[in-house]
Parts: C-alpha cells; structure tokens; sequence
C-alpha cells in the first residue's frame, strides 16, 4: 500500500484489498443511490433511471423524490438549477449502513453524523427548450440520494456527473458509479482525493476533535488546473453571507429564532434559494446541532404537507423552504417567516429595515423581508452589520464577508455554550468513585436553577461583548428541542465515559484472584457480566482503548478455563445478550 | 490545520532527462532537460506548475488489467485476477523533478465500445494522452488512429503530447516483433507521437517509459509556464512559489488577513 505513497487513494484502488468489501460498499458508504428524474406528458414526474440497479427505494420514497427533484412552481428556472432536499426515509426500512460506516460517524462532528431517518437528495435539474420534444421542453434532474449532510461537496459532484449525463447518457452513470465505488470511505480526519469524470476533487472530511472554525483545507490548485483538479474547502458549508444577505439586519433575531428552534418558513423564488437559506440558518448555531426536523426545500405534496401546515396544532418546531405562492396562504398563521425577493444586484448596499408585523403578510405580492412578532433577547450587535455593509462598499469579496459573518456566529454560539459545557462537564462524578467492583456511578441531575447561578461569574459574558437578556435567552433555550439533543448526547457521552473507565479499572484488577476467593456460581456471573460488558463496549464504540479490551477478554479466557469443563463449554458457546 | 503533501518517494524522484524508445518517432531527441527549464527550478521560478492530468487511451474493444501498464507502475504488483474496469480507472502519483514537486493523475479510459462516447469527458485538460495497442493483434494499431481522433476532440492537440504504445511484449517473437514495430513508427509518426513498446507481465519498458512521460509533460507545462509570464512581463515580480508547502503557506496568510 504505501508504495502508493499518496495519502487516501491508495485504498481507492484497491477493491480486491480489502477482502470484506463487496461491489457497491464503497459506494453505499457515499450514495444512496443516484436517480434521474424525468417528466412524462401522462405520468408527470417519474423516476426514469436508478443507478446503481440493485438500489431499493419504497414506492413512497420515490413519490417524494420526484416532486421535490423539480422546481414546484412556474418560476421559470430556464437552463440549469442546483439545489437540495431533505426528506423522511419510509418506516420499516433496514438500516442499510456498513458498520464500518457507524464507525467512522462516530468521528464525525455531531452536524455531520449521518441522519437515520432521513435522506438527502442533491439535484441538478435542466429546462431548456427543444422543440422536438412535445412538450417542446427538456426537463431533467440528476439527484443523487445520500445519508451524508455534504451539502458542498456533493453540489460539486454532481455539478461534474449531471451536465455530461444530459449530453452523453447512460453509460456516464454507469462510469461514474465505478468511480464513486472505488472511493476511499468518507473517515473523518482525512483528506481525500476523488476523482469523478475526469476531474479530481480534493477534500477532507471533518472530525469531532476539529477546532471549530478553522479553515480544513487551503486550496492549493493553480487557477489553470480547474479543469483537472479542484479543492474545496469545506463539504458542507454554504456561503452564510450570500445566503443572509436579504435579510441581514436580522442575523441577530434569526440566530435566536434557529437557536431556540422557533417554527421557521423560508419563502423564496427557486429551489436553491428556498434550500440554500434553510440550510444557512440551520448552519448559524454551529457546531450546535439544529436538532429539530428542516427542509431545505418543501413542497405542497410532501408527506409531511399536513402535519406541518395543520391549523389545529401550534406549529412545529421545524425550518422548511417553500416555492410554491400557496404557502403564503396556507401558511399565515406562522409565527416567523423570511421572505426572500429575486436575487439582487451584487454591490447594492440593502437599507435598514424594520422586523415586519405578520398581519401585513397576507398578499402573494408581499415585500421581501423577516415578518414576525418576535422580540430577541439579545441586543443587536451593531458592529457586525456596520462591519458587513462597509464590505459590500468597498466590493470585499464574497467568501470574505462570508468568513466575517460565519467567525461572527461561531463566537455567539460559543459564548452561548460555553457555560452550558462547562456547567454540564462538573455533573460527572469524581474518578475515585468509580469501581472495579460497582456499576458505574450515575450523573448529578441537570438542574437549572444551579447551572443559572454559574452563570453570574461565569456567563458568557466573559467572552461576547453583546448585552440583553442572557438569562432569559437561556431559560427558553432549556425547553427547546435543540438543549434536549445537546444535552442528550453529552449524557451520553458522559456515561460511556463512565463505563470506559469502569472497564479500564476492572482491566487492571488481577481477575483470577477474585475467583479462587469466590464460589463457582459468582465466577459464572462474572464471566457473563464481563462478556456483556465486552460486547457493549464494542457495539456502542466505547471511548476504551483496543488494548484494554484485549487484555479484558484476555482475563475472561483465563477465567473460564480455571472452571470445570463442562462449564467451560457452555461459556464459550454463550455469546452475550 | 492539514495540507501538507506526502513527501515524494526516493523512486519517483528525477534528476536526469529519460532518453526516448525509438529515435525515429519521438517528441524529441534532445539527452537533457531543455537549459531554459533547467534555470527556471534551479531559481524556483516554475509557475503554477503543479499537477498534470495524463489521459491513457486504450485503443482496443476488450481488455484487461493486464493492459494496465500504469497499475503495475503504481502498485509494482501483477494480478491477473481484476476484472474489466467499467469506464475508468484513476491513479495519482507524486514526481519530483528536478527539485520540483508535483503530482500525475493518471486516467485510464477502458476500451470497450459503449464507454467510447464518455472517453473524450476524461482527456479534457490532459496533457498528455498515451494510447495503446497490443503488439500481437495489428488491428488494435489502426483503431488507435479513431481513438486519437475523440482524444483530441476535447483538446487543444497543439498543447497535448502524445504516446503510442504497443503492449503484450512478451507475448510476440522478435521477428513478428521487427515487422509490428516498422507498421507502428509509421502511424506515431504519422500521429506525431512518441513510440514506446513495453510488456506489463515482465516489467520492460514500464518504469521507463512513465518517467519519460512525467519528464516530458513537466518540461513542456515548464516551458509553457514560463512563456506566459515572459509575454506578460511580470516574470520574477510574480514569485510564484517552487513547491506546495510556499504555497500553503502564502495562501494562508492570504486567508487570516481577509478574514480581519
């Protein structure tokens, strides 16, 4: 292998190398599967082709797939579109991950973890005119359906695969697929080259560890090579301040609105606006996860349409991006929604404007701009918008603004979880309670009125210069979605932390003389006690290092054969439950 | 932070100018690299010389990875077992030449016939294409002249350099050998290609042959490079960095000031 000498493709070229791997693993650990999307005068939309065949889509999932692989309504979208989707994977379905897989996402940051329960779909869709057609257009999509949330990297992808299909056909795919199959895995932490359709895309996966905020990967190619090679710097950020920059007054109120996971509807002109914005806001409170359910884009056909549009409940905790006018009536009774206009002209310096008031959306000619009653909790952080609109006057770069505003919400973000970690980190019990000989101890009860006191002298106050109603901002924050799943996970966490180092002190007691000193039956119990433990410890992926586990089973072994034979049988068959 | 290149291996590493197979067809008889490509590493004024794309046709309807020179070149190991790639095969190699990094993406387009409309996707922006043919089968020789053609649809054939290359050496006697080698320097030439003859089961010619390719698309992007500044006038005031880890470096200064 190290022949090869060039750091990830090695093993992309080696299907034979890795005797495990089946055809379609490597691919199934990047795609679902690659669909293309085509109009039919009496079916309407259709799944027209499935790469690779063997792919199996319910019929539900492929109903989705085709309303939201096309623009929803007439908004034009004349020559070629990009955007994304999100959508509910059918119940029942067998999750169809390579456990190996598991095992990288268990290094990924906790935004990129793959979704179970959903799917991505990125779409290329192309509507040109051809008078030979009856409809007298060309109308098509190349989606490809994926688990991974690499919204960047898979927009250039498929940016690569979908022109050559339209003008080439069939056997693209088929070639393409190949490629993607003897990609190395998505293992976060390293970088990748990829190549797809005669252009390597050069990329590296992120991991937990990350810093958050630093740039991952400088693009190195020389402009001449873009034909060739490209770099990306990131695989799933959007540019944050093309995104916002229709509604940037209000970055502040949208942090707040996302953060708190407050019912949230994007109505703009086309699919990539619609799936761009939701995803730029649902990534503002990184590296906090958005816990709650978002589509990028939405459509009235959606099989979530009526659950989430229903007059009888309050509205759900959810952001979507709609299209389609008839939002705007169906939708009145949202609490907050952004209304973006068609794309203005770039150097235009946008006005102040005020949040506003909900009744004045009623038409579907309605101005562009955030309606909502909304009252933030926080001050408006005036340097910020000054900072952004002396960039659009002085012709600053986009990806420069962009790097301004997306630092901006990480320190908000982080001035905002901060205390929470840090309150959060001391309801671990201390490392001498643990035993080799008791269950692991339990976690100290989040309580909220003692993770408040922490927070007069140690709020974030220490490292935000913003003022306003922290407290206030924290309390609701505790009863939102996003809190449950933040704190769920550091629970986690925390305990396999726990049950790591329980199994760390058991691994240095010296088992064998425990048994000789204790009766047949409770060596027995042991034995399968540890057995479970050793299985857990490896389903789960525990934070215990390879040797500990090794040196565990290793006293389990030695245990079982000080017993009687026939015991000794019946152990070694036992696989543990 | 990443980015830092894998060091280049000892073997991958050219001081020396590789000569050409057969005088009688090749891009150029010249025993060193060209003087003006010499000074231009020696002062690191190289440009933005950094990667370089080689497309490999293979001018036959079926094959197999035994026609693959360019995986035994990489992996230094033969097997008889892969099966038939569909549509196409992707290698990346690390050269240094003269004291300058870079990095060869090799491409490997199969031959099969419904993979032909494809084919010509890949070789953009190469700038070498290498097609094949085997020695044992003449007809393979006159297809190469089709294949050429789709190659260079996609390029500008004035920049590509190109290689004709008669595989399965070892599978040919010497006197069948003498006759194939007269009918192919005639269509290299006729190509304007350089010819080479190799075997991939016994190794001849292989390593040979892929340091002349990567010498010879570096020697030209070189020259190409630095006509470009010359006509532009800024030569030296552009420093452009010898190698990535400069680059790597002035990019992210690059980066962290914009971001103030």
């Amino acid at each position: 292998m190290s022949s090869l000498g060039m750091e990830g493709t090695e093993e992309a070229q080696t299907p034979a190398g890795d005797p495990l791997a089946l055809p379609w693993d490597r691919f199934s650990s990047w795609l679902h599967c690659i669909c293309v999307v085509g109009f039919d005068l009496e079916l309407g939309q259709t799944v027209e082709a499935l790469y690779p065949p063997h792919a199996k889509l319910t019929d539900k999932e492929k109903t989705s797939i085709c309303y939201l692989s096309f623009p929803d309504s007439n908004s034009g979208c004349l020559g070629d579109t990009q955007f994304c989707f999100r959508f509910r994977q059918s119940s029942g379905r067998k999750s169809s991950l390579h456990c190996v897989l598991d095992h990288m996402d268990r290094d990924s940051p906790v935004y990129l973890k793959k979704d179970p329960s959903c799917f991505y779909g990125y779409v290329y869709f192309r509507q040109v005119r051809d008078k030979t057609l009856k409809r007298g257009y060309f109308q098509k999509s190349l989606v490809l359906i994926s688990k991974l949330p690499y919204i960047n990297f898979f927009h250039t992808v498929v940016k690569q695969i979908a022109p050559e299909y339209f003008e080439r056909s069939d056997p693209c795919l088929e070639a393409a697929c190949s490629e993607i199959d003897r990609w190395p895995p998505p293992a976060p932490g390293k970088t990748l080259h990829l190549p797809i359709m005669g252009l390597v895309i050069k990329v590296r996966i992120p991991t937990r560890h990350d810093k958050p905020g630093t740039t991952q990967l400088v693009d190195m190619t020389p402009q001449g090579d873009a034909q060739i090679s490209v770099s990306l710097p990131t695989i799933h950020e959007v540019d944050l301040f093309r995104c916002f920059s229709p509604v940037f007054f209000h970055i502040q109120l949208l942090w707040e609105l996302v953060l708190l996971g407050e019912p949230l509807v994007v109505m703009a002109p086309s699919p990539s606006q619609s799936s761009e914005t939701v995803l730029a806001l649902v990534g503002c409170i990184s590296p906090l996860k958005y816990c709650s359910d978002f589509r990028p884009y939405f459509t009235i056909h959606d099989a979530e349409f009526k659950e989430y549009t229903t007059r009888t409940q309050a509205p759900p905790s959810v952001i979507f991006g709609v299209t389609n006018p008839f939002f705007a009536k169906t939708l009145q009774h949202w609490p907050h929604i952004i209304r973006i206009g068609d794309v203005k002209l770039a150097g235009d310096v946008p006005k102040q404007v005020k949040v506003k008031k909900l009744k004045t959306l009623k038409t579907l000619d309605s101005k562009p701009g955030v309606y909502s009653s909304y009252k933030p909790y926080l001050n408006k952080d005036e340097e910020i918008i000054k900072q952004l609109q002396k960039g659009i006057q002085q012709k600053r770069p986009s990806e420069a603004q962009n790097a301004i505003l997306r630092r901006h919400f990480l320190e908000l973000t982080q001035s905002f979880i901060i205390p929470l970690e840090r309150y959060v980190a001391s309801l671990m019990p201390l490392l001498k309670s643990i035993s080799a000989w008791k269950s692991p101890p339990q976690l100290k009860p989040f309580s909220q009125e003692e993770f408040m006191k922490t927070l007069e002298k140690t709020g974030p106050q220490l490292t935000s210069r913003l003022k306003g109603d922290w407290i206030g901002l924290y309390r609701h924050f505790l009863r939102s979605p996003n809190f449950d799943g933040w704190f769920r996970t550091r629970r986690k966490e925390m305990m396999q932390k726990l049950e790591a180092l329980q199994l760390e002190a058991l691994c240095n007691e010296d088992l064998l003389i425990w048994v000789q000193k204790h009766t047949e039956v409770e060596s027995v119990d042991l034995v399968l006690k540890l057995k479970n433990k050793l299985a857990l410890a490896q389903k789960e992926q525990l934070p215990v290092s390879a040797d500990t586990l090794q040196k565990l089973q290793g006293q389990v072994d030695t245990i079982i054969q000080e017993l009687p034979d026939d015991l000794q049988d019946i152990l070694l068959k036992t696989t543990s439950s | 932070m990443m980015s830092v290149l894998p060091p280049v291996r000892r073997d991958r590493i050219v001081a020396e100018l590789p000569q050409c197979f057969k005088k009688e067809a090749c891009l150029h008889t010249r025993d060193s690299f060209h003087p003006k490509v010499i000074s231009a590493c020696k002062q690191q004024r190289t440009g933005t010389v950094g990667r370089f794309k080689i497309s490999k046709v293979i001018g036959r309807r079926s094959f197999s990875r035994q026609d693959m020179h360019d995986n035994r070149f990489c992996k230094d190991v033969f097997d008889k077992n892969y099966k038939a790639t569909i549509g196409v095969d992707f290698e990346m190699e690390r050269f240094e030449i003269l004291g300058v990094p870079f990095s060869l993406q090799l491409w490997d387009t199969a031959g099969q016939e419904r993979f032909k409309c494809i084919a010509s996707t890949y070789y953009r922006g190469a700038q070498a294409i290498v097609i094949t043919f085997d020695l044992n089968d003449i007809s393979s020789l006159e297809h190469t002249k089709q294949w050429l053609q789709d190659a260079l649809k996609e390029n500008d054939p004035s920049s590509v350099l190109l290689f004709l290359v008669g595989s399965k050496k070892d599978l040919i006697s010497p006197s069948q050998y003498a006759l194939m080698e007269r009918d192919a320097l005639k269509v290299a030439k006729e190509m304007q290609a350089e010819y080479w003859s190799m075997s991939s089961l016994t190794g001849e010619n292989v390593k040979e042959f892929f340091f002349r390719v990567a010498s010879l698309t570096f020697e030209s992007s070189v020259l190409a490079e630095l006509e470009k500044t010359n006509a532009r006038r800024i030569g030296d005031v552009v420093r452009i960095n010898s190698n990535d880890s400069n680059l790597y470096q002035s990019t992210k200064k690059n980066k962290s000031k914009c971001c103030q």
